[in-house]
């Protein structure tokens, strides 16, 4: 609608754009976003590219337990990175497990950013009591690691619930968690951008003919201040990514019936005195991978938005 | 400045309360806490016989005017877990938690500010580059993802270093265990500290280096070297001291980072100090032990925060001014 919008006034269409000019002219960007998309399409695709389905316990071997990468086990199969202790296939577990830590990741900073947006443009918008309020909240809570947080959380809600609505519930409780330790960001943010639209004339023209506050802040405001939205939201993945890897490894993020990276990760370092290396490695090294894409992509995606931070 | 001070207060003690909130919800409403603590064979008697000694039967806001009382006079419950006091175990795992925490930042200071100091001097140099570049990957890799290449090198592969525990610990005094005064202390340390302190290394090496950078442009630098200063009085004397100033509160800050990530690395090397304590006990639903820390990891924020925004003032004049000149506009 909008795109459509754009073009009839004769605009340069999105792909003439400077954020693409930049972007092909950039050779670090486009490698991190091959990467990155590589990683996403191959987790996302895991249930047709993986050779077993790592959910189903029927693929698991046990005769097959812990192989090193590039073995075929007893039953004539071929693992290219080897298998875990209950002989499941590892690429096949680990393909899993990023879509389960890229689900968890983007879900928790999707709700974070709802959160945080909302919050941001009711409270610059309206100021007041409510805003005192929620930006003292927001400062007593940044004074406290993101991490620590997202594990008080997630673990008190552990042991508030009992463990049968714990197990079925775990992933939502997870997202919901890391949500509530990286809201504060977004809501600072708009709130500060917020701040300085309303004084705009666009916005006192919008006031003056008596267009509603929700409608100024849903359509006027809210469009001008997604891109630094944008730009906290790519960089929070890969933190998100990693927080859900760590609160896993750690033992209280995604039950260890469905694997991510971190509770694979955990899996492996129960056997690392074994020698079995590859069990924590693979997922391990596949983590890294993701965050260090997701990192350079947010990198240059926020000099790309914001030239003035370019030489900072 | 004494407005400041009351205003920081202000906010340390609201946090406290919202703590010590938090915590008291979860003693009172999470499980039963009679049925925890009588035997299946209770007659009911018994159990009003406890809700009254407990002083469950009084009003709730009287419940936790008594909880923090006890907070206040150190007594904290019992574990469900350990059956003793959750205050005697809190402050027997402090002790590790804290020698690991102190090492981790030495080590990520005493190699961050060299470091940064050096690329910052040597700002061309391949060395300075590959630095740089490794700092880069140091970010991304996770805490516990460097602890275990850390443990599969030098334990597995290598044998040279423990991988978990300890090692031999000495009481000293009452109440405080150190394994600083033994060998094998000293060798379980090295891999855990070093793992903590890794990222806050490239984390205080860049920030060092930043800064210089910024500091080696400024007119009283190129002054000093018109002067015909020797390179050494300015690199040390003159930049790195005005640099120092903003690396400090970073240390600071970083402190109750450390304390967080301490979790995660006690959990890698079965470290026994209270972040390997505090997941057992999620683990095993111990609630007075989760509540209890909840208050403790509270007070011991608002504590750094209040030192390290105390120490800014005292160090760099510029903030009192600004403090004050904002109080004057709004």
């Amino acid at each position: 609608m909008s795109l459509q919008a754009t073009t009839q006034r004769g605009a340069p269409r999105w792909w003439e754009g400077d954020l693409v000019h930049d972007f092909i002219r950039s050779p670090l960007a486009l490698v991190a976003a091959a990467s990155t998309l590589l990683i996403v399409a191959a987790a996302m695709g895991a249930g047709l590219i993986a050779p077993y389905d790592s959910n189903d316990p029927a693929s698991a071997n046990v005769i097959d337990a812990r192989l090193p990468p590039g073995s075929s086990g007893m039953t004539g199969n071929y693992y290219l990175l080897g298998t875990d202790p209950q002989g499941r296939d590892m690429l096949s577990a680990i393909l899993f497990g990023t879509r389960m830590s890229l689900m968890v990741g983007a879900s928790s900073v999707l709700l974070a950013a709802l959160i945080g947006i909302v919050l941001g443009l009711v409270c610059g918008y309206f100021r007041g009591l409510l805003d005192a309020v929620i930006m003292r909240i927001a400062d007593v809570q940044l004074s406290f690691p993101a991490i620590l947080i997202a594990l008080l959380i997630d673990g008190i809600t552990r042991t508030v619930v009992d463990r049968a609505t714990h197990d079925r519930l775990a992933i939502p409780v997870l997202v919901v968690a890391i949500a509530a330790s990286f809201w504060v960001q977004y809501a600072r943010t708009v709130r500060g951008l917020v701040l300085v639209e309303r004084g705009k004339e666009y916005v006192l023209a919008a006031m003056v003919t008596g267009v509603s506050p929700l409608r100024i802040i849903a359509s006027h405001i809210r469009p001008n201040v997604m891109g630094s939205v944008l730009v906290i939201a790519t960089i929070n993945l890969a933190l998100a990514i990693l927080t859900e890897a760590t609160l896993s490894f750690v033992g209280v993020g995604v039950p260890p019936t469905q694997p991510s990276l971190g509770s694979l990760v955990r899996i492996g370092n129960e056997f690392l005195f074994s020698g079995d290396w590859w069990i924590s490695i693979g997922p391990g090294a596949m983590l890294v991978a993701l965050c260090l894409s997701v990192n350079l992509l947010a990198d240059w995606l926020r000099d790309a938005l914001n030239p003035r931070l370019s030489n900072g | 400045m004494a407005t400041f001070v009351l205003q920081r207060l202000s906010q340390a003690l609201f946090v406290l309360l919202a703590a010590a909130l938090a915590s008291f919800v979860l003693l009172r409403y999470v499980g039963d806490p009679v049925n925890n603590m009588v035997g299946q064979a209770a007659s009911l008697a018994d159990r009003e016989a406890m809700r009254h000694a407990l002083g469950l039967d009084q009003p709730v806001i009287l419940q936790f005017a008594q909880l923090l009382r006890d907070v206040a006079t150190g007594d904290l419950g019992v574990s469900y877990r350990f059956g003793i006091p959750v205050s005697k175990l809190l402050m027997e795992r402090l002790p590790a938690t804290l020698e690991l925490s102190v090492c981790a930042m030495l080590i990520a200071t005493l190699l961050g500010v060299p470091l940064g100091v050096w690329t910052a001097l040597h700002r061309h140099s391949v060395v300075s580059h590959i630095v740089l570049a490794a700092s880069l990957i140091g970010v991304a890799l996770p805490t516990f993802l460097i602890g275990i290449i850390l443990i599969l090198v030098f334990s597995v592969w290598l044998g040279w270093l423990p991988s978990f525990g300890r090692g031999t610990t000495v009481a000293l005094g009452h109440s405080w265990t150190t394994g600083l005064l033994t060998v094998s202390g000293l060798k379980a340390l090295v891999l855990p500290s070093l793992t903590l302190g890794l990222f806050q290394m490239t984390l205080i090496m860049r920030l060092v280096r930043a800064e210089m950078l910024e500091v080696l442009r400024t007119d009283y630098i190129k002054f000093a070297r018109a002067r015909g200063l020797p390179e050494a009085t300015i690199n040390y004397d003159h930049a790195l001291r005005n640099t120092l100033i903003p690396v400090i509160t970073v240390i600071g800050l970083q402190f109750g980072n450390i304390f967080a990530f301490s979790i995660v690395v006690e959990t890698v090397f079965q470290w026994p100090g209270l972040g390997l304590l505090v997941i057992q006990s999620i683990q095993f639903a111990d609630v007075p032990l989760l509540a209890s820390y909840l208050v403790l990891i509270a007070m011991g924020f608002a504590l750094i925060n209040l030192a390290v925004d105390l120490l800014y003032v005292a160090i760099d004049p510029r903030v009192r001014a600004d403090t004050m000149l904002a109080r004057t506009a709004s």
